[in-house]
């Protein structure tokens, strides 16, 4: 094979790099010899390559992302426990989906960040708060992405099942669960965003560590380094969460991919 | 002799919530026999899907009785299988898992059910294909799966709802002449519904036409064309008069079907 033959296999990671290494080499150029770098307001990648070192080997990051990881933990398995089963009855039953759609809907296209100060007040500082704040932001993508899946189950594979004597049992475990899957894996991407807002706004508001505590602090007493250094450990988090659910989906629905690539 | 199946007098209406009625079924009247090979045509919506799915168990007549050597039929069970039109296969299972599932519904052991599929594998050509998905294979493929599956726990009956219009015209000669040799070798009866009068004529031992909506059995004819077939008697003199015999009782609902729609 050519080298050209090469380039062509690889475009999107080569072209990906390449875009995210010239970013980063620009900005250092631009601040190191164009623009004289005022420290208190804003920073390079070098300095923050030394603080990320710096965090890494002795700061207090490892624990902070312990503490957040926990919080989004607990936060995240409640949306998937409450959410699923919420979403699950609002896709079967038309009825109850008519009479939960409205409050869900405007609760889920509300800021509900703001009502940050509120669970602070109501459930005091730590982990209780921000659990529910990941809980609330994460469970709606989880009730509606369920509800849409099995409101798509064909209704013909239902007939198929119920043909070859599948009771209700067999309808919901061989039909709708498989065909409501990626459905729900989709709705665990758009989660993980919306849990990691989750995390960072508990953690401005009232807290004593975490990563978003680190950031907030950080970000006061003018380490502007820092304050990058875990706004990207926080990026590799997601990036890496949201790759992990796609490698996910691969293994749970492998029918899907091929389907997808049509 | 009591007929394998005996439907009396079926008769049923849809009643849509907020939407006119539509009567589907009127008293109609059909014996088969056992191991009897009997196409349905019709025009659409006639109500021949339906009479399937009363067979099938899926839906209850209003009024009427559908019987099964002898005995009324309440609801899905293993004498019965269907091959659908749009196939219907799990798209998350295999080739294999799709053709264990109506014994994986019956509660038969893994070991049993593999060895049972794969039989079907073979007798329906998939060999190969056992862990592929769906969307992997062409039509015909999918519909052998189909046939397998409905053919895996081995039922008296096989209901068939327009298994090959959904293929191309000549998978479905193939798939035509496949059926019958399956037909010749397990002895099933078989009730085809499709659109085709030259599938029917081809098929059957007799040709049910069924009337414009609602449906009732307008006339039975049968087919005397020696067995096996082959396809070249599809060329014969014999074949086009019997085509052009259904063909004169279907015109006549055709156009009853065309008054009844405004077209």
């Amino acid at each position: 094979m050519g080298f050209k033959e090469k380039y062509y296999e690889y475009q999107r990671p080569i072209l990906g790099m390449v875009s995210v290494v010239g970013l980063v080499i620009l900005w250092e150029l631009v601040f190191t010899y164009l623009i004289p770098l005022n420290p208190f307001f804003f920073t390079k990648p070098s300095l923050i390559a030394v603080a990320f070192r710096e965090q890494i080997f002795g700061g207090s990051l490892w624990s902070d992302l312990v503490i957040s990881s926990k919080a989004f933990i607990w936060g995240f398995s409640l949306a998937i426990i409450v959410g699923i089963p919420i979403g699950a009855v609002m896709g079967w039953r038309r009825r109850v989906e008519y009479t939960l759609d409205p409050f869900l809907t405007a609760l889920y296209a509300s800021p509900l960040v703001a009502l940050a100060p509120l669970l602070i007040v109501v459930l005091g500082v730590g982990l209780v708060p921000k659990v529910f704040l990941v809980f609330l932001l994460a469970v709606f993508p989880f009730i509606f992405n369920t509800a849409a899946g099995v409101r798509a189950t064909d209704r013909l594979l239902i007939n198929v099942v119920r043909s070859f004597g599948g009771r209700e049992k067999d309808l919901y475990l061989k039909v709708i669960f498989p065909s409501t899957l990626p459905y729900i894996v989709a709705g665990a991407r758009i989660a993980i965003g919306r849990g990691i807002v989750g995390i960072l706004v508990g953690e401005f508001y009232a807290a004593s560590e975490g990563i978003g505590f680190a950031i907030s602090r950080f970000g006061d007493t003018y380490m502007l380094p820092e304050m990058f250094s875990a706004i990207l450990v926080l990026m590799i988090v997601a990036v890496a969460l949201t790759e992990g659910l796609r490698k996910l989906e691969v293994v749970l629905a492998p029918w899907r991919v091929g389907q997808e690539a049509r | 002799m009591v007929p394998c199946i005996q439907a009396k007098d079926i008769t049923l209406t849809f009643k849509p919530k907020n939407r006119d009625p539509v009567a589907a079924l009127k008293s109609l009247t059909l014996d088969v026999s056992q191991g009897e090979f009997v196409s349905i045509v019709g025009p659409s919506g006639c109500g021949k899907s339906t009479f399937l799915n009363i067979l099938l168990g899926l839906l209850k007549p209003d009024t009427g009785e559908m019987r099964l050597n002898g005995k009324q039929i309440t609801g899905p069970g293993q004498e019965r299988a269907m091959v659908f039109q749009e196939f219907g296969l799990l798209p998350w299972r295999t080739v294999l898992a799709n053709i264990e599932l109506g014994l994986e519904l019956k509660g038969i052991q893994p070991s049993v059910r593999r060895e049972r599929a794969m039989e079907l594998i073979k007798m329906a050509g998939l060999i190969g294909f056992e862990n592929h998905y769906p969307h992997e294979l062409s039509g015909g493929m999918k519909q052998r799966v189909g046939l397998a599956r409905a053919l895996a726990t081995d039922p008296e009956v096989l209901l068939m709802d327009e298994p090959f219009a959904a293929l191309d015209a000549q998978t479905r000669d193939l798939m035509q002449a496949e059926l019958l040799q399956i037909w010749d070798r397990a002895k099933k009866t078989v009730i085809f519904v499709t659109h085709s009068i030259e599938e029917a004529a081809y098929l059957s031992d007799r040709v049910v036409v069924i009337s414009a909506r609602p449906g009732r059995t307008k006339d039975i004819i049968k087919i005397h064309l020696p067995r096996p077939r082959d396809y070249e008697m599809r060329l014969s003199p014999e074949f086009n008069e019997i085509k052009a015999g259904i063909w004169s009782t279907l015109k006549e609902e055709l156009i009853t079907k065309r008054a009844g729609d405004g077209v």
